[in-house]
């Protein structure tokens, strides 16, 4: 994935979003209209792309230094998410068409993310010059990536069905750490002067990876053993993949790999 | 539908909930990195962790006071949307629980630095502990900022986790009776809830003593931000349904 190296964020805020979007909307559209929740597994691969784009916002916005460390900008993220999240599914379905929620989640997550930003630089004074846009593509992205998710656990978008299948159930509380994981822990473990964007965003792909592992556990006991196991394969197998490019590219950036061996014996 | 006025109080609990949060966090001693090394006085994690921690015990302790009164007025064959859920206990509730929570990790965690790390507990913000009066600066180690948890904090942390506690019901208690659905009032609250943290701990930018820290002064930016960011979640909490 070499174009992950130095792709400009606006660029990789476009691909963010409209990966996400689409996907989610190929993954309702092929579910309801085959009749079926195989492709339950796009919502997870959709995921991907918002994942991506958050990670890439964390990066940006924790080099200017937050002061309290990044997992609480990616926490901000899923909480700034889940709201936006419910409140759109809810409103789409008041609206009575289902398929209007991820307009509206993107819609709210957007203009709310925005202004958490403003009440940043104005209020807290941080002074950041990319703190309103780093903040509305944060809760976008966690909007996005928790709305694919919850698609590939329950297999359709519509919020009674996501409700049961995914909050009465406690799984939302796993794919809302797993969730955090992917989005705050690659800049969390690449952070440092070599810090580079291909690796880091590796490193996010690959925590999607594991985030669709556990969605496609979820999804056995919802949806029933095929549409599962695709997503734990399919995981797995991105996962396993990216895993192993992140070992590449740890082993460029570093100066040295060296083999400690084991603790050498005790000296008397 | 919900009749107005009853909406507007429910928007102004979430507020207050919401402020509480953000006010409460103030009062933790967070030490973060350097706490966890012994070298700052305070709990040794982040802001949002601890925050999180209290106000989810918080929201736990909440939520099951409710259930008790809804089993209990179900148990009384009084009709689901008749049952009266008082506020008050909700909250002591609520409150009691996260106290409870933020009292026993500050305690273990004392344990940890009094027996394991060794470290004399001392503040380094002030001369004398307010509370109990003893002289800090010749326990304070030279290159740190206090070790350990001296009593003000501990005091102020119960306070902090109280209020966080406090907050987390004022935001459980209005949604659960908005949408009737106890799990997706709670993930609501955690939104709610981890956005005020963060905001807060941003504010502080990422350690605090407690209230005789001079950064506790700072506390009116984080009320005028959390107030403006409770408005706009309140706002869409209200419209939100339990989905039947």
């Amino acid at each position: 994935m070499a174009f992950l190296s130095d792709m400009d964020p606006k660029k990789l805020r476009l691909y963010g979003l409209v990966g996400s979007v689409v996907g989610i909307y190929l993954g309702a559209i092929l579910n309801s209209a085959l009749n079926t929740n195989v492709f339950s597994f796009i919502g997870a691969i959709a995921a991907i792309f918002a994942v991506i784009m958050g990670a890439n916002a964390v990066r940006r916005v924790c080099a200017y230094g937050i002061g309290t460390g990044v997992p609480s900008i990616g926490m901000l993220a899923l909480g700034m998410g889940i709201i936006a999240v419910m409140f759109g599914l809810s409103m789409a379905e008041t609206l009575g068409s289902v398929l209007l929620g991820p307009i509206i989640i993107l819609i709210y997550a957007g203009i709310f993310g925005y202004i958490i930003g403003v009440i940043a630089n104005k209020v807290i004074k941080f002074n950041i010059p990319i703190m309103e846009e780093g903040n509305a593509d944060l809760s976008m992205a966690g909007a996005m990536a928790l709305l694919g998710w919850s698609f590939a656990i329950s297999g359709t978008l519509g919020y009674v069905d996501i409700l049961k299948d995914v909050l009465m159930t406690g799984y939302i509380a796993i794919i809302f750490i797993a969730g955090g994981l992917a989005i705050l822990h690659p800049f969390n473990a690449n952070l440092g002067p070599d810090e580079k964007q291909d690796r880091t965003l590796v490193n996010a792909v690959m925590c999607s990876g594991i985030a669709m592992i556990a969605t496609g556990i979820a999804a056995l006991m919802t949806q029933g053993l095929a549409p599962g196991l695709l997503q734990l394969v399919i995981g797995f197998a991105i996962w396993f993949y990216f895993f192993k490019m992140y070992y590449r590219l740890v082993k460029r950036d570093a100066s040295a790999v060296v083999g400690t061996g084991l603790l050498p014996p005790t000296v008397q | 539908m919900i009749d107005t006025t009853i909406t507007i109080v429910y928007i102004l609990e979430i507020l207050v909930g919401g402020l509480l949060v953000g006010i409460g966090v103030h009062f933790v001693p967070v030490g973060g990195a350097p706490a966890a090394m012994a070298q700052a006085a305070g709990i040794g994690t982040g802001t949002v962790q601890l925050a999180a921690g209290s106000g989810l015990t918080g929201l736990l302790a909440a939520g099951l006071m409710m259930e008790a009164m809804r089993l209990s007025g179900l148990a009384n064959h009084i009709p689901a949307g008749e049952i009266d859920y008082n506020i008050w206990l909700v909250l002591a509730s609520g409150a009691v629980g996260a106290g409870i929570m933020m009292g026993s990790t500050m305690l273990t965690g004392s344990w940890i630095y009094a027996y394991a790390v060794g470290a004399p507990f001392a503040s380094a913000k002030v001369n004398y502990d307010p509370i109990t009066g003893f002289s800090q600066p010749p326990y304070v180690a030279p290159g740190t900022v206090g070790q350990g948890i001296p009593t003000i904090c501990f005091v102020s942390g119960l306070i902090g986790g109280m209020m966080g506690g406090l907050g987390g019901a004022m935001i459980y208690y209005p949604l659960y009776l908005i949408n009737g659905n106890a799990a997706l009032s709670a993930m609501f609250a955690i939104g709610i809830f981890l956005v005020n943290a963060v905001i807060a701990s941003w504010n502080i930018q990422g350690t605090i003593e407690g209230f005789h820290d001079p950064k506790f002064k700072k506390w009116p930016f984080a009320f005028k931000a959390c107030a403006i960011a409770s408005i706009l979640l309140a706002l869409a909490s209200v419209m939100i349904t339990g989905g039947a």
